[in-house]
């Protein structure tokens, strides 16, 4: 379980400080797809961030699956992450020098899993996103949609607790969007728990909940049946 | 994991090959540079540790004043070594070499020359490591007459026959001598170098007691562990005890008289190992090295190591928007700092191993050149590679950390959250090191090529000098001697050729090798007031064949008669013995000689100065007496057929059938000759100078590569609002133009210093000019703006439309 409790990010440069949150209070439960959306710059991302370990709230408490991170340092954070948190982006952040394959082998690596587990942990993944066949090529020659069921593969190889979805489909034309919520409905029918920023009210409707922010604020949220 | 580095490093050094390129380009290069400069340090700094008791030996050398006239000679004494032994307890052995020249050897019918030969106490092969083939090192020099010679000349004079017992003839030596051993030969790394090694049992002079006169180097052996300091210091009483009495009795001096005259004598102590860089003797025993050169190109060698480096630096992070994203990712799935600093570390690491790979190839390519260039005779074998393998290893991997270790905590210090929200921008505090990079290497560019300037603008000076003679269209012909009476036909001969305007017969000659006499003379009848000159044996005709002129008085004439009593001297004795050139005609001076007899001259002329030694030195008092030498002819030629003069000449020469064939030399060449080494070290900085700027503008380049891709959109918006192609040009330049030019004001107070102490070395020299620092500053501000053009102008002239639609 992820809980949030009057979590606060203040963006401060020399000249100008900017609140990005302001007092978030969210829980959410283990298993649960949980849709955020809002207008540009109101904090999805800063939110989704601090809750995938990737920065620290200014102020406020996270509890992660039972740790309290908000006073993490940054090499804690990453061990925390490791294998517990996979990721998602709308411009799917493949590493243009690896191969398909070893893209999604990456968080194994940096997991210290021995070679054979590896290779049968990315096999399997791939197996199951239809890529396979691209195992062997680099990002730059597959299209969007392939793109980014590498992207979903490699979020999923280490089997994370919860994955975290940055406009997963704000890439993608709307089949190949379709195609990719459906792939994320799947893994979260299964048991994970996934936590998605978007702006499409189609892909949210995916979820069971959708947080809507507004100004760093939480100002509704609905839930779906 | 390793694998995976490597694998992506390998990629990426294939993806971005331009950088790539500059990287391992300049790495090579800086590697090249630094293996070579290596060798010969190491090559260098190796002199004479061949030798087993190399720590104990030292030379006897000889330094003091005469009249104002500095004495420094590496030789000493004939009794010095024995007396020493004798005296000193410390001194285990002693060792003593006399030069002996080139003579002509005669094995039966056959002739031989051009071999160094010298004399040797019978003890040499036991103070020097020299292996015997055949012979014992205790006994093989104990017979008068008995020779030892080199494997290479056994072979020469020999063939596969067995030398030993073998009797040879040297020219100018009345009893033949016998072969008793064969070595190996002297080590290139070695101080002296002679082929024949003659026993001194048999020599007269070598048993002389004389402290009047110095020709012997000598070396001792001292107890091991001893300070040659603490001997040094009892070896002024030496020095009274035994020559005290030998003054008295030539000069009518007394020592402590001697001494109140402003005259010093003292016998000092160098460690043999010191001897080739660190000796300053007007002539050596052989030719030295010098420990200044050891010093300039170990700083060079770093130089071109360190521009590399910063290359590499630069252009990692300046490219570092290109890797953030990784960076970025690799974070966010878990990757620890640590993690990625060994990432990029390991790239650095496989760049330089490539860039080793390829140092190693072009050193073993390139060596033949710079032993030509350097004078030396270095190779790398097998054999030294391997032994060498590790140290070069651990090396390289030194450079990959040092090019690689800014980098890697540069680009592993990302955040991954502003990266993959694609803010990234790179700081200005890393483009404010990348600057300050910029202008180390430009100022370490730009000082080599200001020194390698000033030193050409010596050599030019020092061709150009006006030296008081006129050295061009001399013909120096060697071995005259060989003549014997028919000299005197072939001068006839030479002087009614039409292209020869005169001759001189003297083996005096003011460039190169020469003759080369100390003379101490007094004024009229102040027999303490001595002058250490040199004395010139000439003829009638030296005045004119070299083109000296007189500053008053007269030269030796045939017209006058009885100028055997007569002496010429130059403008420094005059003035050192307190004459001027008018007043010093009618002067006398007087000369004794070792065995005591006393001889008065009248001076007739005063000669202009001219320089007889190397513009090093100053030009000391000299005295020119008539008594030409029968070894060398001096030719003036004239006209521009000097090849088919020099064909006649030889013809001449062989119809005599002399016993040496003939053999000459341009005086102008020997001039040369004697600045080798400086015209050696302008090759040479002049050759790093250039790839220290070739290096220093790749670097440069690919920065210019990265700052037109980065300035893009910038461009693009000031060419839709009417910049011309020019001001972005020079908007793009004038940074970089910025950079050199610091780079340049902080070469110049570096290069002034080092320049003026490497020409303080010269009695004669140029002066520092600004223009030397400008033009080396323009020279590199120019090639910079060359080299960073041509991304400019490519920004410039792109079609601004297509660079900010890509946004």
């Amino acid at each position: 379980m992820l809980l949030i409790t009057n979590l606060q990010k203040i963006f401060a440069t020399e000249e100008v400080e900017t609140t990005a949150l302001n007092g978030i209070d969210l829980t959410i439960n283990d298993g649960e797809f949980v849709a955020i959306m809002g207008p540009s710059g109101c904090g999805k991302s800063t939110l989704l961030n601090i809750i995938g370990l990737l920065d620290n709230p200014s102020s406020g408490s996270y509890n992660f699956y039972g740790s309290d991170v908000e006073k993490m340092s940054e090499r804690q954070r990453a061990q925390l992450r490791k294998g517990n948190v996979g990721f998602v982006f709308q411009s799917f952040n493949l590493i243009d020098e690896l191969t398909v394959f070893e893209n999604v082998e990456l968080p194994l690596l940096y997991l210290k899993e021995p070679i054979k587990q590896r290779n049968e942990m990315v096999e399997a993944t791939l197996k199951r996103m239809n890529m396979m066949h691209r195992r062997n090529h680099f990002p730059q020659q597959l299209s969007g949609g392939q793109q980014q069921r590498v992207a979903i593969a490699r979020a999923v190889v280490a089997k994370p607790k919860l994955i975290l979805a940055d406009e997963p489909t704000g890439n993608l034309d709307s089949a190949n969007g379709k195609d990719v919520m459906n792939l994320l409905q799947e893994l979260n029918e299964e048991g994970t728990t996934i936590a998605m920023v978007t702006h499409s009210p189609y892909d949210a409707s995916y979820a069971h909940r959708t947080v809507n922010l507004f100004d760093g604020k939480i100002v509704t949220e609905n839930f779906h049946v | 994991m390793l694998t995976n580095y490597i694998k992506i490093a390998w990629r990426n050094l294939r993806r971005n090959r331009i950088t790539t390129l500059i990287n391992v380009v300049g790495l090579a290069l800086g590697l090249c540079a630094s293996f070579l400069i290596g060798l010969y340090i190491w090559d260098e700094l190796s002199y004479d540790r061949y030798n087993v008791k190399a720590s104990q030996i030292v030379r006897v050398t000889l330094f003091g004043s005469m009249q104002g006239g500095k004495i420094n000679e590496p030789h000493v004494m004939p009794p010095t070594a024995a007396t020493l032994v004798e005296d000193y307890p410390e001194v285990v052995q002693a060792t003593r070499i006399r030069k002996a020249g080139t003579p002509v050897v005669r094995i039966g019918e056959k002739l031989f020359a051009d071999d160094e030969m010298a004399a040797v106490d019978s003890n040499f092969f036991q103070v020097f490591t020299l292996p015997l083939l055949q012979g014992h090192a205790s006994t093989v020099l104990n017979t008068p007459f008995s020779v030892v010679i080199s494997k290479r000349l056994a072979a020469k004079y020999f063939g596969k026959e067995n030398s030993i017992g073998k009797i040879i003839q040297i020219k100018g030596k009345a009893n033949p001598f016998k072969i008793t051993g064969v070595f190996e030969g002297i080590p290139s790394n070695s101080h002296f170098h002679f082929d024949l090694l003659t026993s001194m049992s048999a020599m007269q002079d070598a048993q002389s007691m004389s402290w009047m006169t110095s020709e012997y180097y000598t070396y001792l052996v001292l107890q091991q562990g001893y300070d040659y300091k603490k001997l040094e210091a009892k070896l002024p009483h030496t020095v009274d005890k035994y020559m005290g009495p030998q003054l008295q009795k030539s000069l009518g001096l007394t020592m402590a008289e001697f001494k109140g005259g402003g005259n010093s004598l003292v016998l000092k102590l160098q460690p043999l190992t010191d001897i080739h860089l660190r000796s300053n003797f007007t002539a050596d025993i052989g030719t030295n090295g010098d420990i200044k050169y050891v010093y300039i190109f170990s700083a060079v060698g770093l130089f071109m190591l360190l521009i590399a480096c910063i290359n590499f630096m630069n252009l990692s992070t300046a490219s570092a928007s290109k890797r953030a994203k990784e960076v970025g990712i690799r974070k966010v799935l878990g990757a620890t700092k640590e993690e990625l600093v060994g990432q990029f570390l390991s790239e650095s690491a496989l760049l330089t191993f490539i860039a080793m790979v390829l140092a190693s190839i072009l050193a073993v390519m390139v060596l033949p050149l710079f032993n030509e260039l350097s004078g030396k005779e270095m190779i790398l074998d097998t054999n030294f590679l391997m032994a060498k393998m590790p140290l070069a290893l651990l090396f390289g991997l030194f450079i990959g950390i040092l090019a690689g270790g800014y980098p890697a905590f540069f680009l592993s210090s990302f955040n991954p959250v502003s990266i993959l929200r694609g803010r990234f921008s790179t700081s200005t505090k890393s483009t404010g090191l990348r600057s300050g990079l910029v202008v180390v290497q430009f100022f370490i560019s730009i000082a080599l090529l200001a020194g390698t300037l000033v030193v050409y603008r010596q050599l030019e000076f020092i061709q150009n000098k006006k030296l008081g003679y006129e050295k061009e269209r001399v013909i120096v012909l060697s071995d005259t001697w060989a003549l014997g009476k028919n000299q005197e036909a072939f001068v006839q001969a030479l002087l009614q050729d039409q292209s020869v305007a005169n001759v001189s017969a003297s083996g005096y000659v003011p460039a190169g090798a020469s003759f080369n006499n100390n003379y101490m003379v007094y004024p009229d009848s102040h027999s303490t007031q001595l002058v250490k000159t040199i004395r010139y044996d000439v003829d009638y005709g030296y005045l004119s064949t070299l083109k000296m002129e007189m500053a008053s008085g007269r030269y030796f004439s045939k017209d006058f008669g009885n100028d055997s009593v007569h002496v010429v001297i130059n403008e420094t004795a005059a003035h050192m013995i307190g004459w001027t050139s008018e007043s010093a005609l009618g002067h006398t001076i007087s000369h004794t000689n070792n065995e005591g007899h006393k001889r008065v001259y009248t001076v007739i002329g005063v000669v202009k100065d001219f320089h007889f030694r190397s513009l090093h030195e100053s030009i000391s008092p000299l005295v020119m007496q008539l008594g030409g030498d029968p070894g060398y002819l001096i030719v003036k030629a004239q006209g521009d057929h000097i090849a088919a003069l020099l064909s006649r000449i030889e013809n001449n020469w062989n119809k005599f059938k002399p016993e040496r064939p003939f053999s000459f030399s341009f005086l102008d060449d020997r001039y040369n000759a004697t600045y080798q080494s400086e015209r050696r070290t302008g090759q040479i900085l002049g050759l790093f100078a250039s790839l220290t700027v070739f290096v220093a503008c790749l670097g440069l380049f690919g920065l210019a590569t990265f700052t037109a891709e980065q300035r893009v959109k910038e461009i693009g918006v000031r060419r839709v609002l009417g910049a011309s192609v020019t001001s972005v040009v020079l908007l793009l330049s004038r940074d970089f133009v910025k950079l050199v030019g610091v780079g340049a004001m902080l070469a110049i107070p570096v290069t002034w210093y080092v320049m003026s102490n490497w020409l303080s070395d010269f009695e004669y020299r140029i002066d520092l000019t600004p223009s030397i620092f400008i033009y080396s500053s323009l020279l590199s501000v120019l090639v910079a703006l060359i080299t960073i053009s041509y991304q400019s102008i490519r920004a410039a002239i792109a079609n601004p439309v297509k660079s900010l639609k890509s946004e």
